[in-house]
């Protein structure tokens, strides 16, 4: 694992002047050099003014949302039945979907991805390698909309003849759920592997020295070693799956799971019935805003809302993220 | 060099397949059709028009385009209208988006950017204020029938003589969970429902047809508030539902039944199957009118507007049994020609 570092090349700079003659460097123009910075400046001011237009459209219409006298915070937080045009608004159903299909995701990626990180880090000949890694990066540019009808028409069938037809809706959070896990299986996989691989060889080595094997040195050296890189890898997919959107829109169902009360929710095993139908957050949006809108709807405003929470937990899973790699980062060297 | 130059193309192949790839999703939700340009195969040959009636129209002559937008029923039919307008000589973009007859009201009324509404129910108040604010008087244009068609899985084997009103208002509503609650003989099996949209003209006219009647003020929270509702503005997902659920049950127009016989099945309602003639004798109680609105002023300004209206209203019933639709009674297309000539100053 060691690479090469080729010398330095020596310092191309301006000649040297005689000793004691006055240069004044910062008199140096380049106009062309001015020019890309500006460009350059130009294009990460793009990025953050587009970030920070979308958190000031979304907290302008998400207020407009709460302001309705219909509304009220309270209901929006606890309410367990969402059905904006007759005035229920909790946003639990579409949380819990969107948690649910998200952990069942994780259930699939999380050790599938780990485990392919592993081979291919620590086990893989170079040759395999460097075969499977493309295949991989070509599982990560499928457009997700593919994904979405490969759950509808391959996984929801086969889910559909194991378990039985009568127990599996056509429309189900487990079948979006699973292929949500295999489009975010490249994702945890890449991160994993990088993570690893940045472990010195130097650490290996030690412990092939005092006896251990590839399993011990790879699960009991290497692994914890490259926790920080693991932990946001596993950050980084959570918050993909919970914000992924065609998979769900077009697979998971279009219609949020309701119910009276929180009673009825809990005492109720359809809470987290995998097999049923049921709506997250995304798929809310994407069936809201489906080219059907109108403007001055409760409907319209509602997506603002939803939207804001989206935003605030992908957010919160990203700063999270950064805490823990800060923080468990192990420094070598 | 040449490396470099076949890096910059892989890059640039690459980028372009991303950008298709972000725009597929975006457009799937909402059928559009984007109709261009095609060259005129056909001869037009010269139909002698009805006596006293619209001038002919020679699509070869029209140019310029032409934005419309409203709902999914409507759509499949004017969707056949603007390619029979193509295919006989029209040179300029037709467009038509199928968002619902609500959002379609929104953008001719209250945005103003399309020319023609799609509605599968007439005009509300409200939205004859909105349009008047930006100076639009809308005209109505009578181009059809739909008969709402109820249908089921093919596997249901406990409703052969269909459903009455007052069941299928039961059917859809929170007050039953199981087939059983509504009929003992019926399995106890949880009804899954499939109902088109909350801003569609499809499911205003359930609720005030089927729902209402039963339920009065309350006909849209009892509606709503029903477990196993799915909601989609995209009939296909509706009819996928319906063909893969044993015991479900859904509503949309009939077009989308006729292209999905054998998949789906229909019910007769209170005893009458959907046909042309129950339709054209209005005992099939779930028929409702398919309109166009434009506005004259938008006809004078886009002379290709009033010559696709015009072209609309003259071939409509040749195309509109194909479609899946019923043909509107004469005197209702006699009175949409009548309101085109006014509007157009003939």
């Amino acid at each position: 694992m060691h690479r090469e570092i080729s010398a330095r090349s020596p310092q191309l700079g301006a000649p040297q002047r005689l000793a004691g003659a006055h240069i004044d460097l910062t008199r140096q123009r380049r106009p062309g050099e001015m020019v890309v910075q500006a460009f350059l400046y130009l294009c990460a001011a793009v990025s953050i003014f587009t970030t920070i237009g979308i958190v000031v459209v979304l907290v302008n219409t998400a207020v407009h949302f709460f302001a309705r006298p219909e509304v009220t915070f309270l209901d929006f937080l606890t309410g367990i039945s969402w059905q904006p045009r007759i005035n229920a608004f909790g946003i639990w159903p579409l949380l819990l979907m969107t948690l649910l299909i998200s952990f069942i995701g994780m259930l699939i990626a999380l050790p599938v991805g780990l485990m392919i990180a592993i081979y291919l880090s620590e086990y893989a000949p170079p040759k395999v390698r460097s075969a499977l890694k493309p295949i991989l990066e070509i599982l990560a540019g499928v457009p997700t909309v593919v994904y979405g009808y490969f759950a509808l028409t391959f996984m929801t069938p086969l889910l559909r003849s194991l378990i039985g037809a009568d127990v599996v809706q056509i429309y189900n959070v487990a079948s979006a759920g699973l292929v949500v896990g295999i489009l975010i299986l490249p994702l945890v996989t890449s991160m994993s592997e990088d993570a690893l691989r940045a472990v010195p060889m130097s650490l290996r080595e030690a412990a092939y020295g005092v006896g251990a094997t590839k399993l011990e040195t790879s699960v009991s050296i290497v692994l914890p070693a490259a926790l920080s890189g693991l932990a946001a890898a596993v950050i980084v997919a959570i918050s993909r799956a919970i914000g992924e959107t065609m998979v769900v829109a077009i697979a998971a169902g279009a219609g949020p799971r309701n119910f009276a009360s929180w009673g009825d929710a809990i005492n109720n095993m359809a809470l987290v019935n995998p097999f049923t139908a049921g709506e997250t957050m995304t798929g809310y949006m994407v069936r809201i805003s489906g080219g059907d809108i109108s403007y001055n709807s409760v409907d319209y405003d509602s997506l603002f809302a939803v939207g804001l929470v989206l935003f605030a937990m992908t957010l919160g899973l990203n700063i999270v993220s950064r805490r823990i790699v800060r923080r468990f980062r192990e420094v070598y060297e | 060099m040449r490396q470099l130059s076949w890096l910059i193309a892989a890059v640039l192949a690459v980028l372009v397949l991303a950008a298709c790839g972000g725009a597929a999703p975006a457009a799937a939700p909402a059928a559009e059709a984007v109709v261009t340009e095609a060259p005129a195969e056909e001869a037009v040959e010269a139909p002698s028009p009805a006596e006293g009636e619209l001038p002919m129209v020679d699509p070869l002559t029209v140019t310029g385009d032409i934005v419309t937008a409203g709902s999914s029923t409507v759509y499949p039919l004017s969707e056949a209208m603007a390619e029979r307008f193509i295919n006989e000589g029209y040179s300029g973009n037709i467009t038509i988006d199928s968002i619902g007859s609500g959002a379609g009201f929104e953008r001719f009324c209250a945005s103003g950017e399309t020319d023609i509404s799609n509605a599968s129910r007439p005009i509300k108040e409200s939205e004859i204020e909105d349009c008047a604010a930006i100076g639009r008087a809308p005209i109505e244009i009578r181009v059809g029938t739909d008969a709402l068609a109820v249908v089921v899985n093919p596997e249901n084997d406990w409703l052969p003589e269909g459903v009455t009103m007052e069941q299928l208002a039961q059917i859809f509503s929170a007050d039953v969970v199981n087939w059983s609650d509504v009929h003992a003989t019926w399995p106890a099996e949880p009804i899954q429902r499939f109902s088109p949209g909350t801003d569609s003209g499809t499911y205003d006219f359930f609720i005030e047809a089927v729902v209402e009647p039963v339920f009065g003020e309350e006909a849209e929270t009892k509606f709503l508030d029903a477990a196993n509702l799915q909601l989609s503005e995209d009939d296909n997902v509706l009819v996928q539902g319906i063909a893969g659920s044993k015991y479900g049950i859904g509503y949309f127009g009939y077009a989308y039944y006729a292209e999905n016989e054998g998949v789906i099945d229909i019910l007769s309602i209170d005893g009458v199957d959907a046909t042309p003639e129950s339709v054209d004798a209005n005992s099939y109680p779930l028929a409702r009118p398919l309109f166009i609105y434009t506005d004259a002023g938008i006809m004078q300004s886009k002379p290709q507007v009033a010559a696709f209206v015009n072209f609309y209203l003259t071939y409509v019933n040749e195309e509109v049994e194909r479609v899946g639709y019923f043909p509107a009674s004469d005197e209702a297309l006699d009175g949409a020609r009548a309101a085109w000539l006014a509007a157009v100053g003939q």
